[in-house]
């Protein structure tokens, strides 16, 4: 908008300077956008004076609008108000800064420092690149409480990060796509990644997934395209499709932001898994499963904290039990949306839900020397067979031995940077 | 019952803004007259005719054609009533042929370029007797070409009502009167002609009547057999004008400039100037006449320093100046001054005041960083006590002003800085007879000072009275330097296009020697 | 007969007045508010209270309130550098789309001198050599362009525009590659990262109080004074008058154009440079997105100035305001995000600009007995 009436501007002074002999000019013009028509709101609270003052206020740094209808920003506004429905407060105070670039920290700063000028006393950063104004603004405002998420940083008094076992819901959605898989006949399944090795989010991702589609169906091979951005639907279409036409994927999965790659998967009459909200919706035939977050347990868990600290920033870390809050299937925080049964091969719930159990009770994780097989008896019911195997990347290393813990460290400490066997990128 | 007008125009009145162009005038002209529209610049003519031609509409006032009242809202409209107009600057498509661009201008025609539009129209224009190719390409056509073709254009959709604007600004005598034979033809076939000009002479020739326009007032109309050069004139300014330009007769002293041999590129990279040879000496007027883009822009442009040449040499008291800067050579005392058609382009800078404008080629003799605008300031207020500068003030930017005044900056300016040399171009264009006698002055002035002037010029019979030579450029050649009071304007008009070249008939001279072709006595 | 004649006329004036055109955008600005008024409205937000937290950037009453004016502060000065850098680009007709890129490339060499150097020398030193570097390579960037001008007769409009996005992509390399060479990024994040710059490198700060007063702000003022002068009253501010004005009457002048035309662009590419070299060592860290679109929004304040200096002064502030208020005010109403802050920012300098028009230019109606036939 900015961009094109500068233009504009710098169109008409042209014109207007260049053409000083004439008497008739044209005129100059520039584009306003019609007001988008936004959900009225029916807040009518007046932040200038504070009537019955909230227990709390709760600030927020969005990379996105705040009126956003899906994706990432969406995500989170929707688990902070949840959250803060939960608790008895108004989601009308949240105080938000939207639209924020997450990579010029002087914009970051800014935003934060008007969020907290406008009251807040707990401040949720929720894309990485806040990290560095998120760590130096903790240290300013040593009376209000940060909290990033996906970040690494922390403090040991008003500031930690969150983030989650996502992993483990990615090993669900697998377990659906390697039964789908090995129902077809078709040992070879795709995966539109964001990015893979250089984040060990993105890598842990595909890993799990991967070993999730070999617990089903041993012989099958994930096919990774990766498109080097966080979102971006043109590539993640193109991704999609050329995942279908080169290796002949029976399934698509994706850690991306748009629903393009199910889409596709729906076209081509292929099937896929999603990521970050159930995708059923919008591909109905192809959709089975998506690995979802639900954002609003953080979230009410860290306003309760905060609202605990009465007052005090620096008890917030210690009521949270750590500055790095890492939840999982065991909290709720992650799980596999519900299982499209109409598509999805026979008996896939129930070894989902025999699995997530598994997970939940916290004997066995995704990244260990212990490798799980199914049994699916004649009355439909599930045996889950756990039995050492080495875990190894695809260059041949072992990574844990068999029988070995797991190494969820690897993933929330990023040092993960290897696929296991059966990932092939390319 | 009287006789019927072609077209009667009754109280009309324009005003842009706050200016009125055109107040309560009216106009006839009978089917088989050529009606003159006289007035000096800016008295409304043009935007009158544009009333006619649809491109304007008046404030107020009626246009009855054939008697009837109508309203003319368009080009179109005006198409329809049978009123053409030529314009002083050509609407042509360049890549189009002749017919081509009559053709496309056509409603009947339809969209099909037929094959037989080049008979139909060739045959057309050979009725009335004008000589057009229709296949020729309109970028390869002559001015005076693509002037015919406008007025075979408007005869081909049937205009009973011709106007033309200016039409001999851009024609040589003897294409003048080529155009003069075309329109009496017009005339005698029942056309109604009206003609804008500010030439008298013209004016005495061709026309019947004469409506004489002032400041955008309607002044009277008269018949021109019982009038004259004078009367009209006094009816066009308002007072009695002394219309003799002086010539003194000034001890004319050694070649303060002499140019031999010189060759110009212009941007295109063609030939502009020619082997030209000439000087120039002090207290003397040299006149160079030619057709508009014959080289008279790259000569001035070269002798300021402005435009490399290609070979030859210019000395300026003995001093060989090519190659010098623009600032070298404004030290040496040579002052150039282009008026181009915009008038502005070149000497002056519009946006800034007439004391920032008085700085403008002396602003870094100040000592310091800083500009000194307080001398600038002086001598712009002496600049416009001497020359009678109309202006609210030293610091109103010199686009304000009216065109007369514009030229008086820029003269007063070089004249200040106490030049020599003088080579000015178009220094009247556009100008009033009264700016344009004025601006003689002080041309005239300087000369008895002893500087030499370069006069490029338009107007053939100002500078028969007011140059010493003429020098005649024809495609960058001369084509003779000839004393201004024994030539003719039918020999000047004839060298213009080259049919006449004086030069050839000193051939024997040595090269690089500069010679008058009509001098006959050594004035030295 | 058909009527073919538009409704009106667009013709220019000669006469506007001072006092008219400031009347015209006083009366735009109380247009634009009453358009927002309405638009607040429908979303269920009370105009006056938002209007009064826009006003007033949300500073009264608010916990840091001198944080505020920092931050305001830290918006306002690569604006005005911007603008007034622009404005000596604008006033030679010379038209410099490329702030955006110009003050990329001043932010990275000064980040460049800042990683590098900014643990070895002091502070004052550091600071310096930061702007130094940030406006060499800012200058460069911009005088680039001038010399294919100059020499080729290039179009410097498309040219500079062209070269903003090379600028955002050249940084973007060093913000997203993750190498043992790329001495921006923090060593310690698996993910890039840029690195904060050492403490020297850090712009001076002078505490009044609670309120740290931005040394660059002071540069910046100074700035405008100097460029002030320079424009009005040095020869040098004469031929850019002149050859602005009319590149042929400066070659007639004896002026040599190609060189005015460089030495100016690079002093005004080289001030955006250092507008941005001034901005990362206020942020204290790189960004691969560090301008805030000052590069676009100048030319905007440069217009809105007339190119005057002290009118740029007037309309940064204006502007900055109009910008940190929208946010500050924003951020209390969930319906209201940085869309529609942008889209108000927009209504209000669209009509502004409407109103300069109208002060420029007049409409001439036809008349009503030419329009009934």
């Amino acid at each position: 908008m900015k961009k094109i009436l500068a233009l504009a501007l710098a169109a008409a002074m042209s014109l207007s300077l260049a053409a000083c002999g004439g008497n008739n000019n044209g005129g100059n013009s520039a584009a306003s956008n019609p007001p988008a028509a936004s959900n009225p709101s029916n807040s009518s609270t007046d932040p200038g004076k504070e009537e019955n003052k909230p227990a709390i206020r709760v600030g927020a740094i969005y990379i996105t609008s705040q009126n956003d209808v899906a994706g990432y920003t969406f995500q989170h506004h929707n688990g902070i108000t949840t959250a803060m429905r939960n608790l008895g407060l108004d989601p009308a105070d949240l105080i938000v800064v939207d639209n924020v670039p997450d990579n010029d920290d002087t914009a970051v700063a800014n935003a934060i420092d008007t969020v907290v000028n406008q009251g807040a006393d707990i401040v949720f950063g929720i894309s990485f690149g806040y990290i560095n104004a998120m760590n130096d603004k903790a240290e300013d405002y040593s009376d209000v409480i940060f909290s990033h998420g996906t970040g690494y940083m922390a403090n040991d008094t008003n500031f930690n990060n969150y983030f989650g076992r996502i992993y483990q819901a990615r090993y669900l959605t697998g377990i659906a796509a390697g039964m789908k898989s090995l129902e077809l006949g078709n040992n070879s399944i795709g995966y539109v990644a964001a990015y893979n090795t250089d984040y060990a989010e993105t890598c842990s991702g595909i890993n799990a997934f991967a070993l999730g589609v070999q617990s089903a169906n041993p012989d099958a091979v994930v096919h990774v395209n990766v498109i080097n951005a966080w979102g971006d639907e043109a590539l993640e279409r193109q991704a999609a499709q050329a995942l279908i036409n080169t290796y002949n994927c029976c399934v698509i999965s994706q850690h991306c932001d748009s629903a393009q790659p199910q889409l596709v998967a729906a076209e081509n009459n292929v099937f896929g898994c999603g990521y970050n909200s159930d995708m059923t919706e919008q591909a109905p035939t192809a959709h089975l499963t998506a690995a979802i977050w639900h954002w609003d347990v953080y979230y009410q868990t860290a306003i309760q904290a905060a609202i605990d600290c009465n007052g005090d920033a620096s008890k917030f870390v210690e009521n949270m039990s750590g500055n790095a809050y890492y939840a999982g299937l065991a909290e709720g925080f992650v799980d596999a949306s519900p299982l499209n049964e109409s598509i999805a091969a026979p008996n896939t719930k129930a070894v989902m839900d025999a699995v997530r159990d598994l997970m939940i009770s916290g004997q066995w994780d995704v990244f260990s020397g212990q490798k799980l097989s199914y049994v699916i008896k004649e009355d439909g019911a599930v045996e889950v067979h756990t039995e050492p195997a080495d875990l190894v990347d695809n260059q041949g290393n072992v990574i844990v031995a068999a029988g070995g813990p797991s190494v969820d460290d690897g993933v929330i400490k990023g040092s993960m940077n290897y696929n296991v066997a059966g990932v092939q990128e390319g | 019952m009287e006789q019927q007008y072609a077209i009667e125009m009754r109280g009309i009145c324009k005003s842009f803004g706050s200016v009125a162009a055109n107040k309560d005038i009216n106009l006839t002209v009978k089917p088989g007259e050529i009606l003159a529209l006289l007035g000096e610049n800016g008295s409304g003519k043009t935007t009158l005719m544009n009333m006619l031609s649809g491109i304007y509409k008046p404030d107020s006032g009626m246009i009855l054609v054939d008697g009837r009242e109508v309203a003319i809202n368009s080009p179109e409209d005006a198409k329809k009533l049978g009123i053409g107009m030529v314009h002083q600057h050509f609407k042509l498509v360049d890549v189009f042929s002749a017919a081509d661009n009559i053709w496309l201008g056509d409603d009947k025609s339809g969209p099909v370029l037929k094959k037989d539009r080049f008979q139909v129209i060739g045959d057309m224009a050979k009725r009335f007797g004008f000589d057009i190719d229709p296949r020729k390409k309109v970028y390869n056509m002559a001015v005076s070409e693509k002037q015919t073709l406008e007025i075979v254009k408007v005869l081909y959709y049937g205009a009973q009502i011709i106007i033309l604007d200016e039409p001999t600004a851009v024609l040589t005598v003897q294409e003048t009167a080529k155009l003069f034979d075309v329109l009496r033809r017009m005339k005698e076939s029942g056309h109604a002609i009206i003609i804008i000009t500010h030439k008298l002479n013209e004016v005495l020739e061709i026309s019947d009547r004469v409506a004489i326009l002032r400041k955008g007032e309607y002044i009277t109309t008269v018949d021109t057999a019982t009038t004259d050069e004078q009367q009209l004139t006094e009816y066009m300014v308002g007072r009695k004008v002394k219309l003799n330009i002086d010539r003194p007769v000034v001890e004319k002293t050694r070649p303060l400039l002499e140019i031999r041999d010189l060759t110009i590129k212009n941007d295109e990279g063609a030939l502009a100037i020619d082997k030209v040879n000439f000087y120039i000496r002090g207290g003397e007027i040299l006149g160079v006449a030619g057709i508009a883009g014959c080289g008279q822009k790259e000569l001035c442009e070269a002798i300021a320093g402005l435009r490399p040449i290609e070979s030859g040499m210019m000395i300026h008291k003995g001093d060989n100046i090519v190659g010098l800067s623009p600032k070298a050579i404004l030290e040496k005392g040579i002052s150039m001054s282009f008026i181009p058609e915009d008038r502005l382009g070149m000497g002056l800078a519009p946006s800034m005041s007439i004391t920032d404008n008085m700085l403008l080629k002396k602003y870094d003799q100040a000592k310091g960083p800083f500009v000194d605008r307080k001398t600038g300031r002086e001598e712009a207020k002496q600049v416009v006590q001497d020359l009678e500068i109309v202006t609210p003030s030293t610091e109103t930017p010199v686009r304000r002003l009216s065109g007369g005044n514009v030229q008086k900056v820029l003269l007063g300016r070089e004249i200040k800085a106490g030049p020599n040399v003088i080579v000015t171009a178009y220094p009247v264009r556009g100008l009033d007879i009264n700016s344009s006698y004025a601006i003689y002055d002080i041309l005239n002035r300087q000369k008895k000072d002893g500087v030499g002037i370069l006069f490029v010029g338009e107007d053939l019979d100002v500078m028969m009275d007011l140059c010493d030579k003429i020098m005649v450029l024809c495609h960058g050649r001369v084509m003779g330097v000839v004393h201004a009071h024994k030539t003719s304007k039918e020999e000047l008009g004839l060298m213009m296009t080259g049919a006449l070249d004086l030069t050839n008939k000193y051939e024997d001279k040595p090269a690089g020697i500069a010679k008058d072709s009509r001098i006959e006595e050594v004035e030295e | 007969m058909k009527s073919q004649q538009p409704l009106f006329h667009v013709i220019k004036r000669e006469d506007s007045r001072p006092a008219q055109q400031l009347l015209a955008y006083v009366a735009a600005v109380v247009l634009a508010l009453a358009v927002g008024a309405v638009l607040l409205a429908v979303q269920g937000v009370e105009p006056l209270t938002f209007y009064r937290q826009m006003i007033t950037m949300g500073i009264p009453g608010s916990r840091y309130p001198w944080r505020a004016v920092e931050n305001f502060i830290k918006l306002f000065v690569p604006l005005l550098i911007v603008s007034l850098a622009l404005s000596l680009a604008f006033k030679m007709r010379f038209w410099n789309i490329g702030g955006e890129g110009q003050f990329i490339m001043g932010a990275f060499w000064a980040g460049v001198a800042g990683m590098l150097l900014g643990e070895s020398l002091p502070q004052p030193v550091m600071v310096l050599a930061m702007a130094l570097c940030g406006a060499l390579g800012g200058g460069v960037y911009g005088v680039f362009v001038a010399a294919l001008k100059v020499k080729w007769g290039t179009n410097e409009t498309l040219l500079t525009l062209m070269l903003n996005y090379v600028a955002l992509y050249f940084l973007q390399y060093f913000a997203e590659t993750k190498a043992g060479w790329n001495f921006f990024l923090d060593p310690q994040s698996a993910r890039p990262k840029f690195a904060k710059f050492p403490d020297n490198a850090q712009m001076i700060t002078i505490p009044i109080g609670p309120f740290n007063l931005n040394l660059s702000l002071i540069v910046a003022l100074v700035l405008c004074a100097l460029i002030f002068g320079y424009l009005n009253y040095t020869k040098r501010g004469y031929e850019i008058a002149v050859v602005g004005d009319s590149p042929n009457t400066a070659r007639y002048a004896g002026m040599k154009v190609g060189k005015i035309v460089i030495r100016t662009i690079f002093l005004s590419a080289a001030l955006i440079g250092m507008a941005g070299a001034l901005h990362v060592s206020s942020a204290g860290v790189m960004s691969a997105s560090p301008t805030n679109d000052v590069g676009w929004t100048g030319i905007v304040v440069a217009w809105l100035a007339k190119l005057n200096t002290l009118g740029i002064l007037l309309a940064s502030v204006l502007i900055t305001v109009l910008q940190f208020g929208c946010q500050t005010a924003s951020s209390s109403y969930p319906s209201i995000d940085a869309n529609f802050a942008n889209l108000l920012q927009g209504v209000i300098l669209f009509l502004v600009l409407a109103a300069d028009f109208f002060t420029r230019f007049k409409l001439v109606l036809r008349s009503r007995k030419e329009a009934a036939r």
